[in-house]
C-alpha cells in the first residue's frame, strides 16, 4: 500500500463516505428510538405478522416477528433498506476509485511516479474497505448508542447477535464491493463500469428477493449471493454463520486480487 | 538513453503504431513530430509503459519500461497531452501530493519553477484555466529532477510569452544533460528546441533527421502583392513553384531556394510580403505525397 495515496483518496472520498455512515446511523437511532413503542405493542403486532402471507414477510425479513430488538431491525432496516443502500455505495465507489481515474486521465499522473500499479489499485482496495468498514462501524455504534438512550433494562438486545448481523452485512458489501472492483479494474469507461457492476449488483439482490417471495421460485436463490446474508436467520440463530462469512470473504479476496492482475497486465488508454 | 526499438501495437480498428524505432542520446532533446491522430501519443502511452507493445521494447536508462513498472518512472518526468488532475485539490496540493508520491523530499525545485512560471498556486485547479493547469504539469514534470522529459504537446495552451520561457527551461535542462523528447504538430516548437527530429505518419517514422536538415526539407508559403498586375504576370513566368496568382497577388511556394526567390521578386516593385503559417502534411508535403 502506497500512504500518500491512501491518504489523499481517503481525503477525496471521505465526504460521501460519511454521509453514507451518518444517514445510516441517523436511521437506526430513529429505529431504536420508536422501538420501545412498538414492543409495547408486540402482541398485536405478531397476531398482524401471522396473518401477512408467510412469503412477503420473508422477503422483507419479518419472519421472527418483533419479540426482541434485533429481530426488529433486522427487519426492519438490514433486510432491506441497508442493503439497497450500501448496494449503491460498492457499486459507486470502486467505479470511481480505478475506473472513473482511467477514464478522466488522472490515473496518468499516479502511474508516471515510482509506484507499481499494483501497488495503485491495492491502495484503491483498501480505501474500499475503509469505506464500507466505516460505515458498518458507525452503524453498529450507533446501534449501541440508542440501545443506551432509548431502551431499557427490560427490552431484550442480544449485543454478540447485532454484532454477528453487522460483520455479516459488512461481509456481504465487501463481497458486493469487490465484484464491482472488478468491473472497474477492467474497464476504459466510467460510466460502462457503473452500469455493468450495477447490473450484477441489483441483478443478484432482486433473485434473492423474488426467490424469498415466491417458494416456486427458491432455487433462485442459489444463483445470488445476497442469500448468503440472511438477518432473519442471525438473528434467530439458524445462519451457517462460518460458511456464509467465509464464502462472501473469499469472493471479495478474490475479486480484487483478480481485479488488481488484470489492472496489471492491461492497456491503458492514458 | 531513451531508446524504442521496433514497437509495433495495432489495435481493433486496424490503427496503431508500425515498426517505430528511434533512440534519444543523453543531452539531446528529440522531436516527435506528426499532426493529430498520427500515432505521436500512442508511442508516449508506450514510452510511460501504459500500454504493452505486440512486438519491441522501449527501453530508459537500460530498463525496460512495460517490465519495470514502478522503477524506471524515478528517471522520467512525464507531461501528459490531455491533463487531468485529482478534483478537489489546489496547485499547491497536487503537487505536493505528487511530490510524496515520487518520494521526494526536497522542494527546493519545485519553489524555483513555480516562481519562474508565475504560477499561483494556491487556487483550485478546477477554477483554472488551460495555460495555468499546463503550467502545473510542467512543473510536476521537471520538479523530481528526472533524467528523461517526455512533453506531449507541451506549449499547446500557453501564451507566446510563456512558450518563450518554456523553451528556455528547456535548454537549461538540456545544458544540463538531461534527455528530452517533446512531441508537437508544430514545426515551429519543434526547430527552436530539438537537435534532431523524427516525423511520424498513419503510425510510421516517415523520417529522422538533423533539424537543419528538416528546416531545408520545410516548404514555406509567401504571398507577394506586386505594385503592378503586369509584374505580377511576368514573375509567374519564373522558375518558382506558383500556387496561387490573381490580379497583383502571387502565392509561391519555396523549399531551401530562398536565394532564387530573392532575386526573382527584387526584380519588381514589391508593396507587401506575408509568410503563411501551414500545418505539418503542407510542410512536408513531398514526404508525405511519397507515402501516398
Amino acid at each position: 500500500m502506497n500512504f500518500p495515496l491512501y491518504k489523499q483518496m481517503m481525503k477525496i472520498q471521505m465526504k460521501s463516505i460519511l454521509n453514507y455512515a451518518i444517514g445510516s446511523a441517523f436511521y437506526m437511532i430513529l429505529m431504536v428510538w420508536i422501538y420501545p413503542s412498538i414492543a409495547v405493542n408486540t402482541k398485536s403486532l405478531n397476531e398482524f405478522v401471522k396473518v401477512m402471507p408467510e412469503s412477503l414477510l420473508k422477503a422483507f425479513g419479518f419472519e421472527n416477528g418483533f419479540g426482541s430488538f434485533e429481530s426488529f431491525i433486522s427487519g426492519e432496516y438490514y433486510g432491506v433498506i441497508l442493503t439497497i443502500i450500501l448496494t449503491i455505495f460498492c457499486v459507486i465507489l470502486p467505479t470511481q476509485l480505478v475506473a472513473k481515474l482511467v477514464d478522466q486521465g488522472s490515473m496518468a499522473y499516479l502511474l508516471s511516479t515510482p509506484i507499481t500499479r499494483g501497488k495503485v489499485v491495492f491502495t484503491q482496495a483498501c480505501v474500499f474497505f475503509t469505506g464500507i468498514f466505516l460505515i458498518m462501524l458507525i452503524t453498529t455504534i450507533s446501534g449501541f448508542v440508542g440501545y443506551a438512550l432509548f431502551l431499557n433494562e427490560e427490552d431484550s438486545f442480544h449485543a454478540l447477535k447485532f454484532i454477528q448481523l453487522n460483520i455479516a452485512a459488512l461481509l456481504l458489501f465487501f463481497a458486493v464491493g469487490g465484484i464491482s472492483f472488478l468491473v472497474s479494474c477492467i474497464s476504459n469507461d466510467e460510466k460502462k463500469s457503473l452500469g455493468i457492476s450495477g447490473a450484477i449488483a441489483f441483478g443478484f439482490f432482486s433473485l434473492d428477493m423474488i426467490g424469498k417471495i415466491s417458494e416456486k421460485v427458491e432455487w433462485l436463490r442459489h444463483f445470488t449471493i445476497y442469500s448468503l446474508f440472511s438477518p432473519s436467520d442471525i438473528v434467530s440463530g439458524d445462519a451457517n454463520l462460518v460458511l456464509s462469512f467465509s464464502l462472501l470473504g473469499l469472493i471479495g479476496i478474490l475479486t480484487i486480487a483478480i481485479g488488481i492482475l488484470f489492472f496489471q497486465k492491461r492497456d491503458l488508454p492514458l | 538513453m531513451l531508446e524504442v526499438h521496433d514497437v509495433t501495437k495495432k489495435f481493433k480498428n486496424g490503427k496503431g503504431i508500425f515498426n517505430v524505432s528511434f533512440s534519444v542520446k543523453k543531452g539531446e532533446v528529440f522531436g516527435f513530430l506528426g499532426p493529430n491522430g498520427s500515432g505521436k501519443s500512442t508511442t508516449i502511452r508506450h514510452i510511460m509503459g501504459f500500454m504493452k507493445p505486440d512486438n519491441g521494447y522501449i527501453k530508459v536508462n537500460d530498463l525496460d519500461t512495460w517490465k519495470s513498472q514502478g522503477k524506471v518512472q524515478k528517471y522520467i518526468g512525464y507531461l501528459p497531452g490531455e491533463i487531468a488532475f485529482l478534483e478537489g485539490m489546489t496547485g499547491k496540493g497536487f503537487l505536493d501530493f505528487i511530490a510524496r508520491m515520487q518520494g521526494l523530499d526536497d522542494l527546493s525545485k519545485q519553489k524555483q519553477l513555480i516562481e519562474r512560471l508565475r504560477l499561483d498556486v494556491n487556487t483550485p485547479i478546477r477554477k483554472m484555466s488551460k495555460g495555468m493547469k499546463q503550467k502545473v504539469g510542467i512543473v510536476a514534470a521537471l520538479m523530481h529532477n528526472p533524467e528523461v522529459i517526455i512533453l506531449d504537446e507541451p506549449t499547446s495552451g500557453l501564451d507566446p510569452l510563456m512558450q518563450r520561457l518554456f523553451i528556455e527551461l528547456m535548454l537549461e535542462e538540456k545544458a544540463k544533460g538531461k534527455t528530452i523528447l517533446l512531441s508537437s504538430h508544430s514545426m515551429e516548437e519543434v526547430e527552436k528546441t530539438c537537435d534532431r527530429a523524427a516525423i511520424i505518419k498513419n503510425g510510421k517514422i516517415v523520417t529522422i533527421k538533423d533539424i537543419h536538415e528538416l528546416q531545408s526539407m520545410q516548404r514555406k508559403l509567401f504571398e507577394v502583392t506586386f505594385q503592378n498586375s503586369a509584374d505580377a504576370d511576368a514573375f509567374t513566368k519564373s522558375k518558382l513553384d506558383i500556387v496561387f496568382h490573381q490580379k497583383n497577388v502571387v502565392r509561391v511556394a519555396i523549399q531551401g531556394n530562398f536565394d532564387e526567390f530573392l532575386a526573382e521578386t527584387s526584380k519588381y516593385p514589391v508593396r507587401n510580403i506575408d509568410v503563411f503559417t501551414q500545418n505539418l502534411e503542407e510542410i512536408f508535403i513531398n514526404y508525405y505525397e511519397g507515402e501516398r
